[in-house]
Parts: structure tokens; C-alpha cells; sequence
């Protein structure tokens, strides 16, 4: 009976069934998806670390450091590897097809494959034991925007060594970032290794570095081993997973867009499956009185639900597989997954998708127990009634009749249109927060969290600033000659440099590594304190809030650091945010130097142009200045921001995809919602028929109630915009460094009227295409309503 | 006496999966100024198709409908609407209104819609409350329509009806739904409509709501079997029992 029941009723009300099974898909497609994603990506940070054989801990320092003896005398120690790098500091020094790369801006580094201190993995995911003399395997970023194959050749020209080299893939390195930013690492040939290592490029300064790889079970010991060598860089197996970050910030960021668009398909569901039960009242009245039991009646809708449901999460189930594969992507190049689980969890996303639709309809048919069969029979009326405030009223209104109608249905059912509202609301943010942040992270607002002032264009070549690393003073030099050029070639205009290196700094009984900053040369800049004033004087200094709690200091309290031999004592000023040094960083006065210290970061040479040129002439002189320097690394202040952010392109297509998934699932609930609204009005349809309304009014009726509420939706969704922008966007900082008090950017355009137009668009072109659907009710079948 | 309402040669066939079922067979019907028509007959005999057809709520298979000297035949969906609108009017069985509005603004609707008397919103809502006082229900105008009874309910749906003048009233089952009392009261407002000069052709298996009607038409299976004058109703000078006892007589003469 259950069986021809159900067949009947699928048939019967097929579009509603399709439109629900549709929803039951998204639901458990996205849950799959993203379930599988965030587990593969944390879970598998860990199995790829063991079978990489991550150690305890890895120390970095420069070549001639002599920190690993004390390292390895260590008696908690059980085992140190070392590997050591040649550093290239432009990718000009590489040629493919006769071309000079310029895909990746920051240095190179080479390493012996004799040398390999962990397991490095192939594209497909086998251990690179050896490497032919000629051949080489890089990390991504080396390759990234290149048209590159197995087989092809990148000739090497460094110094007077000139070394073709054969390329032999891409290999995943568990210690080796693959975000575009990151250092590329080439694994060569130990004979090629050595070749390069005697050109006096790499005698010249310390272009050669080496990391240890630690097996130990105290970590404090090696900690304090390297103490007070602020050249020497220690970071434990957990900190490293932060290498991961990006991978872990994708997948979050498409699981709370799963979430919210599982929310959504939610709400609709509950909403539907309401609405559909309540309209099947008399039938449960009078299975009711024919004596049926409540546990049957029940049952027989819960199977109806359970059919759908199961068909929907098996059908979302396979959609997954594309999709979490699409999503892994990306993770899977950089990291070794474990096959056997991905599967595994998919099914268990997609059955907890079954299982909460069940929860729902359940809890729906709870209203069968308590009402008697006459209950039922009046569709679910006890025969109480609550006086109903009307707000509106047709003789006082000046609103033409089919408008007042259209109010009049929304403010009388403020309930069912308030969910619909919401949910247009979250289709809505969804488009414009991913809008807002991929605008912001492109503006030029993000600059300000590396140190960069205010300028027109940058120079991000290593090699042209490469005396900066091995002499703190130098920055002087690279100004005048940058200004020099600027004015011989009709380019006038004034220069700074904001470089950094890294002080164990002290405060009362705490201690931290910090990453200290300056700017020189002329700007009118300073840096933007969140508390308290930009430092002065040369004893004065800002600090980043992570840098303040991990020293427990405030400001007005003193800290101290030694810097160029020097012990430094300096007083806390101010309160700052900052990318730099992962958000431990301190900034310093213009007038400040380092001495003789090592530098060890740089954001380059920024140029402001005098006369406030406009934008061509900005591009063209970035072009002149590329061609003087024959350096590609000239970049305008917007392509600084891609280069240094890195994410913005990600946020573009994510964008890009959210607008269309916008549109399908607004389309969606457009068609479900009219769908059920013509069908539970049908006998109000039917009667205004009867005195006289045409079509076109009650198509219009129904399309502007929709209308109205996505207007709702627009607006409340740009009320909550920007709190909610500001936000998230923090957050989403606050994993990379300190940054609070962030001002999301926005395009107006997009905001007001981009968005908006799809979001009501979709909403109107959608309820009126349904609404259609009402030329099929008679007037005349106000006599078979029953 | 002139002619509202003709039908000639009225037709109307449903088919239900495959399966023919003709309706109405070959009316011939001619409904004139003034008059209050019932249309009776059994269960499945075809009245309130013939009602839906000759008001235009439905499409005829064959046959020639006028109204108010138009062929509503020829109307496409949007003309036989504004007709309604503006010439008709409707009573149902159910009380059909619309919930969202209040009774006063139910009754309105369709006045403010046709724009046929050219009045203000604020004249047409006078107009109303003056249809809801002279039908006894003046009190419930601002009332939600679930806050009032059967019986007012019919009523306000015979104000609706009224609202725009209409040359015809159309009532599926007046007092259908309704208990005794308000069955009368509700009959009550229509003969005096009636008596003021207003077309009503009303379908109806009681026999009682028939004898008060000017004219009776007999329908069994799809087709007109017996017409009966019985002339206009004046409660002050007839007994009803005597008209219902005639129309008794005839009906079961027929097979009633």
C-alpha cells in the first residue's frame, strides 16, 4: 500500500518532488564535499608529515653559522640532517625557450639530491631516492605561469656558470611552501650541486644557507641551544603545519560557503515539507477517521521523505565526487593524501544529510498526533481563532490594486516571507563579501600591514637590493642610485626602503622573536598606530599585539633587545598591525639603523613619483624603469598587492563562482516557493479569477510580492555588509599576522548594483516564469476547491 | 422584456483520460431582465457547469453564448475577466474570500479593480459600507474573515457581488453551507435584490430557495428537461408553502 501510495503522490505533485530532491542534492553534495576536503586537508597534514619524516625540529641559519655544532652536541638530540642551499636571488638568471623567467619574485634555493634530509615526493607521490646528472625537480612556484613539460630545458646563467638543466617535474616537499610567494626549491645532481657551488656567485656574500632537520625529544634544549642568535631560525613539527595554512584557509572558506548553502537548502526544506504536510491535512483526517493509527500515518509520509531523501543524498553523494576532487585539487599537488578515507566520509556527510531531512520531517508530523480528525479535515484549523492585526487597507491605499495585494500577502505572512528574506539575504552576502574581499586584498589599504608607505610603483628585485642583506647600511646606496636613475631619465621623484631583521627581544621576564621594521627615506608616512603613537625617537618602538602579549608589555613599558652588538633598551609607544614576522613585529623610527646586522627581509624600493602623475603615465615609467634595470620586478602598486597577497585571484574566481551558485540556488527557491504558493492559493487564485482579475494581475501579484522581498533582502543584506565584511576579513587576517581595525574596500558599483540586480533579477525572472503556471487554474474551479 | 443572458445550443464535453463525458447537452437558455432563475436538478446533472459556462468562468465545447448582447464565445481570457468584473456578478457556495483582506476591503476589491464608476478609494469604501448596512452586517467591516459567521460571510460575499452594479448575479448554492436561519436571511437579501431590479440566475437543490424563484429550469443529465414559471415572489401577498407545494408537485413529476 505504502508503495502505490507513494508512486501516486510522487506523480502527483512531481514539480514540488523534483525541487525538493534538488535541494536534497545540494545539501548533501556540499556536505560531502567539504566534510571530505577540511578532513583530508587536517588529517592529512599529519599522515604526510610521517611519511615525509618531518623531524622534531627544523633549524635554519646562513652557511658560515656555527649554531648546529651546539646542536648536535646536544644530548637529548637523537639524530640531525642538514641540507644546504645555493640561493639565487632573481629568476632572471633562468631561461626557458629563450625567455627569462619571471614568474616567481622571490629567491631560488638548490639543494644536492645527496643531501635530501626528508622524503621528497613526485607528482605521483613516489620518493625522489636520486636525480641524473642534467635533470631537476623544482616546487611549484618555480613553474607557476609557465608552459612547461617533462623533458624541457631551463638553462641556468649565474656568475660565469652556465648549467642547462633538464626538467623532471614538480616534487612535494612537507617542509616546502607552494603558496606563489614562497621560495622556489630546485633538487639537482650532487655533481651539478658542486659545480654551482664553486662560481664565485655564491662565494660573494651568504647566497649559501642550511637547515637541520632535528630528531630530539626536548625541544626546549634546542630551543635554548639557539637562544640569542637572531640569525638562526627554529620552528617545531606543529608550527611548520602552518606551511599549510593557505590549503586549510581554502578549504574552510568553501566549508562555511558549504555551510551557509546547506543552511539555506535547509531552511527551504523545513520550510517545504511543512507547508506540503499542512496541506495534506484532509487526508490525514480522514485516514484519521477511518481509524488508521498515528504511528501509520506518520510513517507514511516519513517514507515519502525518506525516498526523496535517499535518492537526493545518493545522487548528491556521486556530484561530490567531481566536486571534492576539483576542491582537492590543489591540496593534493602539495601534499601526499591518503586515498582510502576520502570516500569513507563522503558517505557519512551524505547520510547525516538524510538524517537531519528525516529529524525535520519528523518533527513536522508531530502536529498529526495532536489533532482530532476534524481537526485534520479542517485543514489543520482547531476551530480557535486569533484576531489578525491588517495593517494595510484597500480604501485608504494608494497603491494601485495589484501592489497593495502584493504588500498586503507579504505583511500578512510576515513569518513565511521573513524566511524567504533571510534566505536572499545569505545568497546576497555571499556574493558581496566574497566581492568585498577580493577587492580588499587588492587595494592598496593591504600595504599598510607589510610596512610599504604610500607610493606609485615598487621594485621587488632581490638581486637589485641584494647588498642590503649582507650590509645593514646599504639602503642609503640603493635610494641614491634608484633616485639617480629616476632623474637622469625624466622620471623624477623621491624613494624609500622598508627592510627588517629579526631580535630576541626581552621584556621583564619574557622573551619573543621579533621581527623589527624600518622605513628610509623621504615619505610623509607614518606608520597608523591602533593605540598609542608612531615611535619617534630613535628609543622608541611600536609593537604589534601578538608581539605585546607574548612580552606582556603595554605601552609606556620597556623592552630590550641587542642590536648591532649593542644592548638596546626601547619604550613601548604604541600598538600597531602588521603582516610582517606572521604578526610579531615591532616598528621603529625612520631615524633608526641596524648597523652592521644582517637584514633579512625586505618589501623592496618603493618610488613616489613627483607631480602626481596619472595612471599611464605611472604604467608607462614602471615599463621604463623595467627596461633600465632589466629587471621584470617593477611592478605598479595594485600588481604589488597580487604579488604580495597572492590570494586575491583565488577570491576572484571563488567569487565568480559564488554569483553563479547565487543564481541557481535563488532560482531555485524562486520556483519551489512559487510553486507552493500557487498551489496552497490555489482557490484564492481561482475566486479572483471569478470576480474578474486577469491573469497578468495575479502573475503580477505573485512576481512583485518576490520582488519585494529580494528588495528587503538587498537592503538588509548592505545594512549588516560592512560590520560583517570588517569582520570576517579580520579574522581572516588574524590568521596570516596582527591585524585588527581593518576597513573592508568595496566597489560601489558591484555593491549597490551589480549584486542587487542578480539577486532581484533572478528573484523576478524566476517568480514570473512559475507564476505562469497559474493559467492553468480556472475560475471556474473555485467549485472543485474543496 | 429585455434579454441578459442567452445560450444556444450550449455544449460542454470533459475528457478524462480518454474517456468522453459530455456535460451539457444542447442548452437552449434565455435569461431575461429582472428575472431570478434557479437551476435545479440531481447530483451530476450538469448545474453548475451550465452556471460556469454562461458566466464565462469556463470554456463551452460548442454552442453560442451572449451576455448583455455580447458573444462571450468569441472573448479571449482578458475581455470575458473585465466582463465579469464589470457585468457580473458572484456568489458561492463556500464563501470563497480572500484572507488576507479584511471583510470591508473583500468587498471592495472588485470596485476598486474595475474603476467602472469612476470614485475615489475613499467613495468606493462608503459605497461598500453601505452595501454592508443595508445587508445587516455593518459591523464587521474591519473584522479578519475568519472573525465572523457563515451566515455574514455569505452576506458580505452577496455585497461583493452587488459592488459594481452587475447586469447578472450568479449564485452557485447560496445557502449551501449555511443553517436554517441564515439560509432565510441570506434568501431574504436576494429577493430583495431581485426586487430592485437585479438579474439573478441561482443554482440550488432546495426545493424552498427554488419557490421563491420567478422561474425554474429542470436539468437531468446534461440537458434541459422542464421549464416552470412561477412568476415573482412577494412574501407580503403570497404563502410560499403554496409555491413550494406547486414546484413539489412539478419537480416530482420529473423524476425529483
Amino acid at each position: 500500500m505504502f508503495w502505490r501510495i507513494l508512486k501516486k503522490d510522487l506523480k502527483r505533485k512531481k514539480t514540488m518532488n523534483i525541487i525538493l530532491l534538488l535541494f536534497v542534492i545540494i545539501c548533501s553534495m556540499f556536505a560531502s564535499a567539504s566534510v571530505n576536503n577540511i578532513m583530508a586537508v587536517t588529517g592529512g597534514i599529519d599522515h604526510y608529515f610521517d611519511i615525509a619524516e618531518v623531524p622534531d625540529v627544523t633549524v635554519s641559519m646562513s652557511e658560515d653559522c656555527e649554531a648546529d655544532k651546539a646542536i648536535s652536541e646536544l644530548p637529548s638530540v637523537k639524530s640531525v640532517k642538514t641540507e644546504h642551499y645555493l640561493t639565487v636571488m632573481s629568476s632572471k638568471h633562468f631561461t626557458h625557450n629563450g625567455k627569462k623567467l619571471d614568474n616567481f619574485i622571490n629567491p631560488a634555493n638548490f639543494l644536492s639530491a645527496d643531501e635530501m634530509g626528508m622524503k621528497y615526493f613526485d607528482m605521483d607521490n613516489k620518493v625522489i631516492s636520486s636525480v641524473d646528472k642534467g635533470d631537476f625537480y623544482c616546487t611549484s612556484p618555480f613553474v607557476q605561469k609557465m608552459d612547461i613539460s617533462e623533458g624541457d630545458e631551463v638553462v641556468l646563467e649565474i656568475g660565469d656558470t652556465t648549467m642547462p638543466l633538464t626538467y623532471k617535474g614538480c616534487f612535494k616537499g612537507a617542509l616546502f611552501s607552494n603558496d606563489e610567494m614562497s621560495s622556489p626549491y630546485i633538487i639537482i645532481n650532487n655533481e651539478d650541486y658542486r659545480t654551482l657551488a664553486k662560481d664565485k656567485y655564491f662565494n660573494a656574500g651568504s647566497l649559501s644557507t642550511k637547515r637541520l632537520y632535528v630528531r630530539t625529544d626536548d625541544v626546549g634544549a634546542v630551543r635554548d641551544a639557539v637562544k640569542g642568535d637572531d640569525n638562526v631560525y627554529l620552528s617545531t613539527r606543529d608550527e611548520e603545519k602552518g606551511e599549510y595554512l593557505y590549503d586549510m584557509l581554502t578549504a574552510y572558506i568553501m566549508l562555511v560557503i558549504s555551510i551557509v548553502l546547506m543552511l539555506t537548502a535547509f531552511v527551504v526544506l523545513r520550510f517545504t515539507i511543512g507547508f506540503t504536510l499542512s496541506e495534506e491535512f484532509r487526508e490525514i483526517g480522514v485516514m484519521k477517521a477511518v481509524g488508521i493509527d498515528n504511528g501509520s500515518i506518520r510513517r507514511l509520509y516519513i517514507v515519502k521523505y525518506l525516498a526523496i531523501s535517499v535518492a537526493g543524498a545518493v545522487i548528491g553523494y556521486i556530484c561530490s565526487l567531481p566536486l571534492s576532487s576539483a576542491m582537492m585539487k590543489t591540496v593534493s599537488e602539495h601534499m601526499v593524501l591518503e586515498a582510502e578515507k576520502q570516500g569513507m566520509l563522503g558517505v557519512i556527510s551524505s547520510s547525516a544529510v538524510v538524517v537531519i531531512i528525516m529529524l525535520f520531517c519528523y518533527g513536522c508530523t508531530r502536529k498529526v498526533k495532536k489533532l482530532s480528525p476534524i481537526d485534520a479535515v479542517r485543514s489543520g484549523q482547531s476551530g480557535e481563532r486569533a484576531r489578525k492585526k491588517n495593517f494595510m487597507h484597500l480604501g485608504s491605499s494608494k497603491l494601485p490594486t495589484t501592489g497593495f495585494l502584493s504588500c498586503n500577502d507579504v505583511m500578512s505572512a510576515p513569518k513565511r516571507f521573513g524566511i524567504i528574506t533571510a534566505v536572499f539575504t545569505l545568497c546576497m552576502l555571499l556574493m558581496t563579501l566574497m566581492s568585498n574581499f577580493a577587492v580588499t586584498l587588492k587595494s592598496e589599504n593591504m600595504l599598510k600591514f607589510f610596512g610599504v608607505p604610500t607610493c606609485e610603483a615598487h621594485i621587488g628585485d632581490m638581486e637589485y637590493m641584494q647588498d642590503i642583506f649582507t650590509d645593514g647600511t646599504a639602503y642609503q646606496e640603493i635610494i641614491d642610485k634608484t633616485e639617480k636613475m629616476l632623474a637622469e631619465n625624466d622620471m623624477p621623484g623621491s624613494c624609500t626602503m622598508s627592510f627588517g631583521a629579526n631580535y630576541e627581544t626581552f621584556c621583564k621576564d619574557k622573551s619573543a622573536k621579533l621581527t623589527y621594521t624600518v622605513t628610509k627615506g623621504k615619505t610623509d608616512d607614518e606608520i597608523k598606530c591602533d593605540k598609542g603613537r608612531a615611535p619617534e625617537n630613535g628609543d622608541e618602538i611600536a609593537l604589534t599585539g601578538y608581539a605585546m602579549k607574548e612580552l606582556d608589555a603595554d605601552i609606556g613599558d620597556k623592552i630590550k633587545t641587542v642590536i648591532d652588538g649593542e644592548e638596546r633598551e626601547f619604550t613601548v609607544t604604541g600598538k600597531f598591525s602588521s603582516f610582517q614576522g606572521g604578526g610579531y613585529a615591532a616598528s621603529l623610527c625612520r631615524d633608526f639603523d641596524f648597523g652592521n646586522d644582517k637584514i633579512t627581509t625586505t618589501m623592496g624600493v618603493q618610488i613616489h613619483f613627483d607631480g602626481d602623475p596619472d595612471k599611464k603615465t605611472i604604467d608607462d615609467n614602471v615599463s621604463k624603469i623595467s627596461r633600465i634595470i632589466e629587471s621584470d620586478k617593477v611592478y605598479t602598486t595594485s600588481e604589488m598587492i597580487k604579488q604580495v597577497t597572492g590570494m586575491s585571484d583565488t577570491l576572484d574566481t571563488i567569487k565568480k563562482m559564488m554569483m553563479i551558485l547565487t543564481v541557481i540556488v535563488t532560482a531555485l527557491i524562486v520556483i519551489l516557493m512559487e510553486r507552493s504558493f500557487i498551489s496552497k492559493e490555489k482557490s484564492e487564485i481561482a475566486l479572483m479569477k471569478a470576480v474578474g482579475m486577469s491573469n497578468g494581475n495575479i502573475i503580477a501579484q505573485h512576481t512583485i510580492r518576490f520582488a519585494i522581498v529580494s528588495v528587503l533582502a538587498c537592503i538588509v543584506s548592505t545594512i549588516i555588509l560592512m560590520p560583517v565584511s570588517n569582520l570576517v576579513m579580520n579574522w581572516i587576517c588574524s590568521m596570516i599576522g596582527d591585524v585588527s581595525g581593518l576597513k573592508c574596500a568595496f566597489v560601489p558599483v558591484e555593491i549597490f548594483a551589480v549584486c542587487p540586480a542578480i539577486l532581484i533579477g533572478v528573484a523576478v525572472i524566476g517568480s514570473f516564469l512559475t507564476a505562469l503556471y497559474m493559467k492553468t487554474i480556472k475560475a471556474s474551479d473555485t467549485a472543485s476547491i474543496e | 422584456m429585455n434579454t441578459v443572458l442567452q445560450a444556444k445550443g450550449l455544449c460542454k464535453t470533459y475528457t478524462v483520460n480518454k474517456h468522453k463525458n459530455d456535460v451539457l447537452k444542447n442548452i437552449d437558455l434565455t435569461v431575461y431582465e429582472g428575472e431570478m432563475v434557479a437551476v435545479m436538478g440531481p447530483s451530476g446533472s450538469g448545474k453548475s457547469t451550465l452556471l460556469y459556462c454562461v458566466s464565462g468562468m469556463d470554456k463551452v465545447t460548442a454552442g453560442e453564448i451572449t451576455f448583455g448582447g455580447k458573444d462571450t464565445s468569441k472573448l479571449g481570457d482578458k475581455e470575458l475577466a473585465r466582463l465579469r468584473l464589470n457585468e457580473m456578478g458572484f456568489i458561492f457556495q463556500r464563501m470563497y474570500m480572500m484572507k488576507n483582506l479584511t471583510v470591508l476591503d473583500n468587498i471592495i476589491l472588485p470596485a476598486v479593480r474595475s474603476k467602472k464608476n469612476h470614485e475615489s478609494r475613499r467613495k468606493t469604501e462608503e459605497r461598500g459600507k453601505a452595501l454592508m448596512k443595508r445587508l445587516g452586517i455593518d459591523d464587521v467591516c474591519e473584522n479578519d474573515i475568519n472573525e465572523v459567521s457563515g451566515g455574514q460571510l455569505q452576506r458580505a460575499c452577496i455585497c461583493r457581488s452587488m459592488i459594481n452594479s452587475p447586469k447578472m448575479i450568479f449564485a452557485d448554492e447560496p445557502t449551501g453551507a449555511l443553517n436554517g436561519s441564515s439560509s432565510d436571511e441570506v434568501m431574504d437579501e436576494l429577493l430583495s435584490l431581485n426586487r430592485d431590479g437585479t438579474t439573478l440566475m441561482c443554482v440550488t437543490h432546495d426545493p424552498k430557495v427554488a419557490a421563491k424563484c420567478s422561474r425554474v429550469l429542470y436539468l437531468v443529465d446534461g440537458g434541459v428537461v422542464g421549464e416552470k414559471k412561477m412568476g415573482h415572489f412577494d412574501p407580503n401577498e403570497m404563502s410560499i408553502r403554496d409555491r413550494e407545494k406547486e414546484l413539489n408537485s412539478w419537480l416530482m413529476e420529473r423524476g425529483w
